[in-house]
């Protein structure tokens, strides 16, 4: 008989879902997306039981006709992408034409919309099929209702959480949009309760302060700092940052585009940045607004889109240095000045290695769109060399196409490795510097081969919810290849059996019940991403330790080989704890300093 | 206060002080000590607020009192100055004057209100305690107590007194060690109380013979010898039921020579990486291979003769736990018992004094 079968249509249709539909929150997020993306001026969201007996979000966006209708509940309809170039520049929220079909296959739901004032279209959709299509009165715009969820996949209804919390969830999620559109009015209720009523409140950082106003109160508003700069050409890196008084879980907002992230690697700079500035380990709220042009960040990295990548790394020195600016005057001083005229280094994630020296690409010029992966394949660039002590073979400012060897011009006190460039003036931080060569390093042990092991006299144990005890079962085989050992005690309590000898025991558990804990949004990203945060952590608490400190003095070697060895690393610009580790002064900027621009 | 006092028994009850006295406190009376003149004495005392130490010298008092000072500062110079005999004074209730041969010193102190109320341990009739055989269980156990700052209930040892003798042990997860010593006349104590861990090394710096009288309070220890008493914070928490832990079906038993074991671990160990330490052992019929491999280091590998007719069995072990446990066994020869790669090695001392001794070592993957 055979054992292997097409899986039914509407299985896998209730499989993929479950990439985009955990909970209730989840489907106002995606709803809120499309509204916005409609170009809503107004939206409403009503929930009843938590959002699991009921979800209905009502805009006055663009709306469809019954065409559309239909075939919006097609799985990748979309009107906002077509070919994969577009792909690369996706400037609208939602854009995989998953999102109204995967929750069509787990819940009922009923489609309001009308393209012209009157002229609607009704249609129901349950468990992913059409059931009825009719015409239907509306004013323009799109009412989407989402009843039952998750009433035909009683396994995942079982995973979710009492009303309340899944209530505080959406609250959450329109909260977070709310925050990111100031422009837009939303309401947001609850069995008949506002919870939420935020009326239009303009653009730019007035409309920004008022929101947050409307949303958690004037007392909120009064700590706040703003900090951040806008260039006038869709570019922004700005926010509000409060003062320590406002410190509390889950008050970090982060926007890029207009889209809610949770990005390690921007509230990495954030943690560090409140350290270095503040030596506090108290994180004050944050909202922080990225605007970029689209073809600089890559969505398409995580099915919530709660990560992007950036193309260029160095736009997180500036949001670092926008950050600590604020953070420094939310604590009543004057941001430094110094700090205004040093670009981040961009220039060499875009050259080549030649024979024996730097080339600029072919296309040269803007650097802007190259990424680091790209710019630095790992070996090709073993062939730079140093010239230490030599004169500069090339002016400042070189031309295009021509060898340009760097030149290590010495140590500066005890701490930077101060080099000439072909384009300017580089400052290398040898601390953060080797700390990035070794987590590399070890990272690329630790995939090599099973660090030891030691076993433990006895179980730890972990004590877990439900859904934190099966994430860390799912991940049982990753686990045990990093060290960990893991045993079922009773019930969702786990024991902890033997942990990575590098690591003490309760660092070993604590980084587990981390895993176990991590937000929904950010353990979407499976195994493989738990696994990849598993690594860094070992890997960076490890890199610490061995790396040169600060105030060792260097010779000309070591320098030549730090520096050699760092641009040799995969991300040679930030250490694993998003701090710099390369400043640059180019040319141009010291030109214009000493007047001669 | 004023007192005359032999300087060179001063100083035998001054040093010990510092080993309480907090380097870096962030209150500052505690980096100080406490002198008092009371009847013909001058007691002096330190505390860490955890652990305190108390004792006391004789000498002529004219006037009764005290002061706090600064204990680095003040042991330095009772320590540089010459003569047999030394004069502490009040010059104000804040400036002690210290007078020896030629040299006058004047230095600021705190009040003695300032300094905390040390714990008094009262109770029944403390127990007596060979002071000689304490600091000898003392040393077989203090390795294996854990570092790691928040497993507080594991940060000091298990003192368990039964009748006719005492039992102390101590664990950080990883290994264990258990002694158990006869000691005549002790009543059976129905618990175990937990001693942090400086209170163990301080009691390993006390000098002296005899007895050392123990009473345990509700919340502090006392050991009393001679002059001094060293008060420690009884350590909240449960410690591990080691009992049930410490395996009793090991059917390997591996006899070697204590100290070639230790000198060719110590070899071995050289190549273990900075990561992890870890090296194998590789027990055949009447040989033990040891070796250790690290990718960025190299290989090195040592045989070494050993009693033993079982079946082959590897295991990996941390070398620093194994030396450990090695050195403080003292004896000419060591049993080591194992069952499989995944379980607990249990080594014993072999024909060792009239005492029982063992230490538990998990094992590692490598």
């Amino acid at each position: 008989m055979a054992r292997i079968h097409l899986l039914p249509d509407d299985l896998i249709s209730q499989i993929a879902a479950g990439e985009v539909v955990e909970r209730p929150a989840s489907v106002v997020k995606e709803l809120l997306e499309n509204a916005l993306d409609a170009g809503a001026g107004q939206i409403r969201v009503d929930l009843t039981g938590g959002g699991k007996r009921s979800i209905r979000v009502a805009d006055d966006g663009l709306g469809m006709d019954r065409d559309d209708a239909l075939l919006a509940f097609d799985r990748h309809a979309t009107s906002k992408i077509g070919t994969f170039e577009e792909l690369e520049r996706v400037a609208t929220l939602g854009f995989r034409g998953e999102a109204l079909a995967s929750i069509a296959a787990v819940a009922r739901v009923e489609l309001l919309t009308a393209d012209e004032p009157g002229e609607g279209h009704r249609v129901r959709v349950e468990g992913g099929r059409i059931r009825r299509a009719e015409p239907a009165a509306r004013d323009r715009g799109t009412t989407v209702e989402v009843a039952s969820l998750f009433f035909n996949v009683p396994a995942r209804r079982k995973f979710l959480k009492t009303a309340r919390t899944e209530l505080r969830r959406s609250v959450e999620v329109v909260q977070g949009y709310a925050l990111a559109r100031p422009d837009i009015a939303f309401t947001l209720s609850h069995e008949g309760r506002a919870l939420l009523e935020a009326p239009a409140a303009g653009e730019g950082g007035a409309g920004m302060a008022e929101r947050v106003r409307q949303i958690f109160g004037a007392s909120l508003v009064d700590r706040l700092e703003s900090f951040g700069v806008e260039d006038g050409v869709g570019r922004r890196v700005a926010g509000l940052v409060g003062d320590p008084s406002t410190a509390r879980p889950r008050r970090l907002f982060v926007f890029v585009n207009g889209r809610l992230l949770r990005d390690r690697a921007i509230l990495a700079t954030y943690y560090r940045a409140v350290r270095d500035e503040w030596r506090n380990e108290e994180f004050p709220s944050l909202f922080l607004f990225l605007d970029l042009p689209p073809e600089e960040i890559d969505v398409n990295v995580h099915p919530q889109k709660a990560e992007v990548r950036f193309r260029s790394p160095a736009i997180l020195n500036e949001v670092s240095e926008a950050l600590r600016a604020g953070l420094a005057r939310s604590l009543g001083e004057v941001a430094a000045p110094l700090s205004e005229p040093w670009r981040r280094p961009s220039a060499p994630a875009a050259w080549e290695a030649g024979d024996g020296g730097w080339r600029r690409p072919p296309e040269g010029g803007s650097f802007g769109g190259t990424s680091v992966a790209e710019g630095l394949p790992g070996g090709r660039l073993a062939e730079i060399h140093l010239h230490p002590g030599r004169p500069a073979t090339v002016p400042l400012s070189g031309r295009d196409g021509q060898v340009r060897p760097f030149r290590i011009l010495g140590q500066y006190k005890g701490t930077l490795v101060l080099l000439e460039g072909p384009d300017g003036l580089y400052l290398i931080d040898q601390h953060v510097a080797h700390e990035r060569i070794l987590y590399e390093r070890f990272r690329r042990d630790l995939e090599r081969e099973r660090p030891a092991s030691q076993r433990l006299l006895e179980p730890q144990l972990l004590e877990l919810a439900r859904d934190e005890a099966l994430r860390l079962g799912e991940l049982a085989g990753a686990l045990e290849e990093r060290g960990f050992s893991l045993t079922r005690l009773s019930g969702d309590s786990l024991g902890l059996t033997a942990v990575p000898a590098a690591l003490g025991t309760d660092r070993a558990r604590d980084l587990l019940l981390e895993l176990a804990r991590d937000d929904d949004e950010a353990a979407g990203s499976g195994v493989e991403g738990l696994d990849r945060r598993l690594l860094e952590a070992l890997s960076a608490s490890l890199a610490c330790r061995s790396a040169v400190k600060m105030h060792d003095v260097l010779s000309i070697g070591e320098m030549e080989h730090l520096v050699s060895e760092l641009f040799r690393a995969e991300q040679p610009y930030a250490c694993p704890h998003g701090r710099p580790v390369v400043l640059t002064m180019e040319d141009a900027e010291l030109e214009r300093r000493f007047g001669r621009r | 206060m004023e007192i005359r006092l032999d300087r060179a028994a001063f100083m035998a009850e001054l040093t010990p002080m510092q080993g309480i006295v907090e380097r870096k406190s962030t209150i500052p009376v505690l980096s100080h000590i406490l002198l008092r003149c009371v009847g013909d004495r001058l007691q002096l005392s330190a505390t860490d607020l955890d652990v305190s130490l108390t004792s006391s010298v004789t000498g002529e008092v004219t006037r009764e009192g005290g002061i706090a000072v600064q204990a680095r500062k003040f042991s330095e110079i009772i320590r540089a100055l010459v003569g047999d005999e030394v004069l502490l004074a009040l010059e104000d209730e804040k400036t002690l004057r210290i007078a020896a041969g030629r040299s006058r010193f004047k230095i600021r102190g705190l009040l003695p209100e300032d300094f905390p109320s040390l714990p008094q341990v009262k109770g029944d009739e403390p127990l007596e305690i060979p002071f000689e055989g304490l600091q000898r269980m003392i040393s077989k156990v203090i390795f294996a107590v854990s570092t790691e700052e928040s497993r507080f209930q594991l940060s000091g040892a298990l003192l368990h007194i039964k009748e006719g003798k005492i039992e102390m042990v101590a664990t950080d997860g990883r290994r264990l060690a258990l002694v158990e010593n006869p000691v005549d006349g002790l009543p059976d104590a129905s618990e175990g109380v937990l001693v942090p861990r400086k209170a163990l090394q301080e009691l390993q710096r006390f000098e002296g013979d005899g007895a050392i009288q123990f009473r345990r309070g509700e919340h502090h220890l006392s050991f009393r010898l001679g002059q001094r008493e060293l008060i420690g914070r009884i350590l909240d928490g449960t410690f591990p039921d080691y009992d049930r832990v410490i395996a009793r079906d090991n059917d390997k038993r591996v006899s070697l020579d204590r100290k070639l074991l230790i000198d060719a671990i110590q070899r071995v160990a050289l190549l273990t990486g900075d990561r992890a330490r870890a090296i194998r052992l590789r027990f055949a019929p009447d040989e033990v291979v040891l070796s250790a491999a690290n990718p960025d280091l190299g290989e090195a590998v040592e045989k070494l003769a050993c009693e033993y007719d079982g079946p082959e069995i590897e295991i990996g072990m941390n070398p620093d736990y194994l030396v450990q446990f090695l050195v403080a066994a003292e004896t000419a020869k060591v049993r080591l018992e194992l069952k499989d790669e995944n379980t607990q090695c249990v080594g014993f001392p072999i024909d060792g004094a009239d005492e029982r001794y063992l230490c538990v070592v998990m094992p590692m993957r490598i």
